[in-house]
């Protein structure tokens, strides 16, 4: 999540390439070579081919891509000696689709979200989990679905500067809102997502119902209202860096920003000068799909999962970057002094929501275009 | 051989500058108007829907309210300096100049950052205050239009000075010694002598900034806070959040026609060609 890699250029370079080997005029070998040269398949050349056994798992990129290299990878050679390679170029819906459509698989795993897996499972791009293999009651509940199945997840939290707040910090999203109580600017994404569900629990919506409230025209001008009547306190953050600043400089004394985030500033804020609640959180699960067709075959990427699924190794994950583990037999081995930032910690769990994929696929546009004018306007 | 012709011999020479402004500017704006009537269907819906939303229309609003004090900032500020710059200091003047145009040589992104230094919360310019006594909490200088006023304002006053230093280094100072010989008061002598005479150069002064600053992005974007959303910041958006490329289009062109409107009326009250082409 944190890389200033241009994947969308790169992206769509990728895509000009799977466009061309479809017509013909790109050689195989070639093809592999134009990908290799963009840096999209590292240490992937020709072997790629020649070794059908190596898996190549894609995620995101920036430190992601090396963490997931060191802990599920690495350690996935070591027990079985089939060599695990992570591409960080991001896989988009678009790009998997690509990819399968041409008939030049060369990913075995991807790291997707909740709505790009429906997607992709409705057009069939994606491979069904095979959940003889891999153990639904590993993952949290609400993110196994037929062809994606959840490796990690993140949080939109509540996260809070004690200092700056007198020690009189906010508990949940209706003392954020109380700005009389707790003076100071507040720092919400440029965007709706994970946002108008705080601005729903603000108005005393218990957290069961929020998608319920947001699934209704009124329930969506009510949060947006809610925006409006606080816009005077607000700062937008565009980037997960740039809410990380406005904490680090104390623009901001109350934030809705990425657990991973969180993770970070815990460390870099001085002692006392960082709180987090996930008070009325919102989960956003990965989601690991399987394209059609891998070159690794389908066995060996569940088997691959089933090792992602080791409680140890996901208790590393949030340590290193603050992914939260998605298995729930891991809360239990946090160190205690994380516990209160694993964003799937049985109580954190217990006061948050899932993210709906759904929702945003059919209310998104029109709601940023309300809140964009909820803002300036 | 034939005798090349002075009218040939004047398109030969205009023809690169011509050639890349035709293949990498006009041919890809032709591109966006075409873009802007076609996606996502044919037809005029983009401008609809650009029209029917209050937030495009408040954008342009903050664009042109931005864009206008900036302007005038820029106007009050660079006329003292070019007016000093011309008038009293003859021996500093290179130095001066060199002062002015110093900022040229650092990007606009790095002068907004340091504005962002500067005006924080803990920045530079509230510690000191808060030192000296004057402040007990921190101002808010920025993440709101005052910020990006005062760093737009900083950005664009070269662009204010040059052409107002370069009009008032031609005006001799013979008329205004003539207007105090016959007994005019200094203001007086400034007012109607001297002032009308350097009209020309405020005025190109005023429109290089107007114009670029209705198209500025990277300093609203970082010292606006997300709420000075200045409309290319807002075709950012569409384009990059929701790749609406459509709408982004269709907003780009609106911008288009609105500088081009402002060049228009500006073309009512003063004689535009005199005042960009012809020069002392």
């Amino acid at each position: 999540m944190t890389d200033t890699t241009d994947f969308e250029a790169k992206q769509d370079i990728v895509e000009i390439a799977v466009e061309r080997y479809k017509q013909g005029r790109l050689t195989r070998r070639g093809f592999l070579a134009a990908l290799g040269a963009l840096g999209v398949l590292p240490m992937l050349g020709d072997t790629a081919m020649a070794q059908p056994t190596e898996i190549v798992v894609v995620n995101w990129g920036g430190q992601a891509k090396d963490v997931l290299q060191e802990v599920l990878c690495d350690t996935y050679t070591e027990a079985t000696g089939i060599p695990v390679v992570v591409d960080g170029s991001g896989p988009s819906a678009g790009k998997i689709r690509a990819m399968v459509e041409s008939g030049a698989v060369v990913w075995d795993l991807c790291d997707s979200g909740a709505g790009s897996a429906i997607i992709l499972e409705q057009q069939g791009i994606t491979q069904p989990i095979d959940y003889d293999v891999v153990d639904k009651s590993k993952v949290l509940e609400g993110t196994a679905y037929n062809n994606g199945v959840g490796n990690y997840l993140y949080s939109y939290v509540l996260a809070t500067n004690p200092k700056m707040l007198g020690g009189n910090v906010p508990q949940s999203w209706e003392d954020v809102w109380n700005v009389a109580d707790f003076p100071g600017m507040r720092t919400f994404r440029k965007s709706v997502r994970g946002m108008l569900e705080s601005a729903t629990m603000a108005q005393g919506v218990p957290l069961a119902e929020v998608y319920e409230a947001l699934g209704t025209e009124d329930g969506i001008q009510a949060a947006i209202d809610k925006f409006r009547q606080l816009r005077e306190n607000i700062i937008v953050w565009g980037s997960g860096s740039e809410s990380q600043n406005l904490f680090l400089q104390e623009e901001v004394a109350i934030g809705n920003i990425w657990s991973t985030r969180a993770h970070l500033l815990k460390d870099q804020m001085p002692q006392g000068t960082f709180n987090v609640s996930f008070n009325g959180g919102v989960i956003a699960p990965g989601i690991w799909v399987v394209p059609k067709d891998n070159p690794a075959g389908k066995d060996e990427v569940m088997k691959f999962i089933v090792h992602g699924q080791n409680p140890e190794l996901q208790v590393k994950w949030l340590e290193m970057i603050g992914a939260g583990p998605i298995n729930p037999e891991a809360a239990a081995m946090v160190p205690p002094e994380l516990a209160p930032y694993n964003p799937s910690s049985p109580e954190n769990l217990a006061t948050q929501i899932l993210y709906k994929d759904e929702w945003y696929a059919k209310n998104q546009t029109s709601a940023e275009e309300l809140y964009v004018d909820a803002l300036i306007n | 051989m034939t005798q090349i012709t002075d009218n040939f011999r004047y398109w030969i020479l205009i023809m690169p500058a011509l050639a890349i402004m035709i293949i990498f500017y006009i041919y890809p704006v032709l591109g966006i108007w075409q873009i802007s009537v076609t996606e996502p269907e044919a037809g005029f819906g983009n401008y609809v829907r650009m029209v029917d939303s209050s937030a495009v229309r408040t954008s342009f609003l903050i664009t042109f309210r931005v864009a206008a004090i900036t302007t005038v900032g820029c106007l009050i500020l660079g006329y003292i300096v070019a007016y000093t710059i011309a008038n009293f200091a003859s021996r500093l003047t290179p130095l001066m100049l060199a002062l002015v145009l110093l900022p040229f040589w650092v990007s606009v992104l790095i002068r907004s950052f340091s504005w962002i230094v500067l005006l924080g919360r803990s920045g530079l310019v509230n510690d000191t205050l808060r030192d000296m006594g004057f402040i007990d909490a921190p101002l808010r200088l920025m993440h709101n239009e005052l910020g990006v006023l005062i760093a737009m304002i900083h950005v664009m006053l070269p662009f204010a000075i040059l052409p107002m230093l370069a009009n008032m280094r031609g005006i001799s100072d013979t008329y205004v010694k003539a207007a105090r010989g016959l007994g005019a008061s200094e203001w007086t002598a400034f007012r109607s002598v001297y002032l009308p005479q350097t009209l020309p150069g405020v005025m190109s002064g005023v429109l290089l900034v107007f114009v670029l600053a209705l198209g500025f992005y990277i300093t609203p974007a970082l010292l606006g806070g997300g709420r000075v959303l200045m409309i290319s910041e807002y075709i950012t958006y569409q384009i990059q959040e929701f790749l609406a490329w459509g709408l982004g289009s269709a907003l780009s062109v609106a911008l288009l026609i609105a500088t081009a409107l402002v060049l228009l009326i500006a073309a009512r009250f003063v004689n535009l060609r005199s005042i960009l082409l012809d020069r002392k």
